[in-house]
């Protein structure tokens, strides 16, 4: 419960951004005497050294951080559930060598190959860096569904629709499908606070999302350097990582206990 | 007449690791346009195994044994291209199973499910389609069709679930309907009103259908033949009536005679001694021999054919040749 609201808080509050901030988040105040402010009514979170309102970038964080999570996570869900119902559902040859390559793909260390493609193009754009990071998580999707589609193909109502003649599509898309939406949803809810994480991890290296958008990873860079004089600057980012990665993992986990029964 | 369904020596084989069971092992049947075959035995002689071959619904690793023959119209179904077969499954013969509740896909409305069979055979519309599932639903006798047909399967009863899928099964108008146990999970006043559904719908559209259960009670008052099954063979074949008074195998003799009677009172029922042996390993010869009260050398050592006893009975029993062996 406390995950789906604050869930729904962030994402209002991302949505709503532009009409929400105090200050234009790339708007440098005053460079001479704005820098570095402590909260304040005025400015709730302080200011950064350029004298940005720490509130309204971290608001517009929310906006770029939750739209990179949920574009990701689409794309590696459907790629996912596409991989593991084409190997569910085909079995033998097909399925040996899908799950060869799912578990080749499991043994590379993640963040590094992302830390290399994204190295090694450079001016990728947000576009780019949703592209990469939804190819690269779709695993847990695939081995989750292909689960499901294994052990749903042995209840009694697959067979009886069997009996009825519909085509291994038909079957797929109006029977099967519905059923995996439980794991499906529990999976990319799971999957967004994941990809929050990455997504944080990749900015702070300065390879993520690039300045001037602001970013809670690339924020923390920033604030990493006046920690002892102005800890707020990265502390707020910081706190919204927590927050939001921690809401859509109880989020996830509830939404997992209510779906599913046999988890509890 | 001819024959709509031509069975000849089906084997269906389950492989696991060594062992092979044999669970359906060579079954021969005709079955005849608009007839009920009913098909009786116990847990685990083969009988749904039989019934899923015919459609080809058996899944790895199962298989039916190369040279099994299914014909129907002319066409053996075991060779038929996946598309033909799917034309045959639920267009041409429609199964209905066991247990309703888990033969419907709990996600789906039941009415998309009738009109997901009737998109698969004809070019209907999706209003089409529920239009027609609310009518089917009418004629499988499930009051306020309007109402029901978008209702999900757990919001209707264990009896109800079975008249979905009924209408779902008849959605197409199929030749042959095969009823594996369709009773066999419902209380004993549903099972009869099922059983009358059946009947009735079975003589408006004219279909055959090949009905499988363990109780014969039941086979005896809806079937025009029976076929006993035992061991993955059938083991007794006759009509309905002829099996009833003159059973000529020990088998079909003890079934006989441990099912309860209403105008009899005995204070225990009879038992066959002993389980249906393991399908990876049936008895040498005769595969009743271990659990006949009636069993000589002869008995393990070969298994006999299905002998003819005039008129149309047919047991698979050394008892049929050498009569004077029954121990009374």
């Amino acid at each position: 419960m406390l995950g789906l609201v604050v869930v729904f808080v962030l994402c209002v509050a991302a949505a709503l951004a532009p009409w929400l901030v105090p200050y234009d988040p790339a708007a440098q105040l005053d460079l001479a005497s704005g820098q570095y402010l402590d909260p304040s009514v005025a400015h709730p979170f302080g200011t950064d050294f350029y004298s940005r309102d720490l509130f309204s970038r971290v608001l517009y964080g929310a906006r770029i951080s939750l739209t990179v999570a949920f574009l990701s996570v689409l794309l590696s869900v459907t790629i996912g559930t596409a991989v593991g119902l084409i190997a569910g559902l085909a079995g033998g040859a097909v399925d040996m060598v899908l799950m060869r390559l799912v578990d080749a793909a499991l043994a590379v260390p993640r963040l590094l190959l992302l830390i290399v493609v994204l190295a090694l193009w450079e001016g990728i754009g947000l576009w780019g860096l949703i592209l990469i990071l939804g190819l690269t998580s779709w695993i847990d999707a695939s081995r989750i569904v292909r689960g499901e589609i294994l052990s749903l193909k042995t209840r009694d109502f697959v067979t009886a629709a069997r009996a009825t003649g519909i085509g291994a599509r038909r079957l797929a898309w109006s029977h099967l499908l519905p059923n995996l939406a439980a794991p499906i949803i529990v999976t990319a809810t799971l999957g967004i606070g994941q990809i929050i994480l990455t997504e944080a991890a990749l900015s702070y290296l300065g390879i993520g999302v690039k300045p001037p958008m602001p970013s809670w990873g690339s924020m923390i860079a920033e604030g990493q350097q006046a920690l002892s004089n102005a800890p707020w600057v990265a502390t707020f980012p910081g706190l919204a990582i927590v927050v939001t990665v921690v809401a859509f993992s109880l989020l996830g986990d509830g939404l997992r206990d209510a779906l599913d029964p046999r988890s509890r | 007449m001819n024959p709509l369904l031509k069975v000849r020596d089906l084997r269906t084989t389950f492989t696991t690791g060594e062992s092979v069971a044999h669970a359906v092992d060579g079954v021969s049947f005709d079955l005849y346009p608009g007839e009920t075959l009913g098909f009786v035995g116990e847990s685990g002689c083969g009988k749904t195994v039989m019934a899923l071959s015919i459609l080809r619904l058996i899944e790895a690793p199962g298989e039916i044994v190369a040279g099994s023959v299914i014909e129907y119209d002319g066409a053996n179904l075991l060779g038929l291209p996946p598309r033909e077969l799917r034309r045959i499954r639920g267009g041409e013969i429609a199964m209905i199973f066991q247990e309703p509740t888990t033969s419907l896909n709990p996600v789906l409305t039941v009415g998309s499910q009738i009109a997901e069979t009737l998109r698969a055979h004809n070019e209907v519309s999706r209003n089409e389609a529920r239009h027609r599932a609310v009518g089917l639903l009418d004629l499988v006798g499930i009051p306020d069709p309007d109402k029901r047909v978008d209702q999900y399967p757990h919001q209707l009863s264990g009896g109800m679930q079975q008249r979905v899928m009924i209408a779902m099964a008849l959605s197409c108008e199929p030749k042959i309907l095969i009823a594996d146990e369709p009773t066999t999970a419902l209380d004993v006043t549903i099972q009869a009103q099922i059983l009358e559904l059946l009947a009735t719908l079975q003589h408006q559209l004219g279909m055959a259908m090949i009905f499988i259960t363990h109780d014969l009670g039941v086979v005896a008052g809806i079937a025009d033949r029976i076929a006993v099954m035992y061991g993955g063979h059938i083991v007794e074949e006759a009509a309905t009536t002829s099996l009833f008074r003159r059973a000529a195998h020990p088998y079909t003799e003890a079934l006989l005679k441990a099912a309860p009677r209403i105008d009899a009172r005995t204070d225990r029922l009879s038992v066959i001694p002993g389980a249906v042996p393991p399908a990876t390993d049936w008895p040498v010869g005769c595969r009743f021999h271990t659990r006949c009260p009636h069993a000589w050398e002869h008995c393990s050592g070969a298994v006999p054919d299905l002998l003819p006893l005039p008129p149309e009975h047919r047991a698979r029993c050394w008892l049929v040749v050498e009569p004077h062996r029954r121990r009374t």
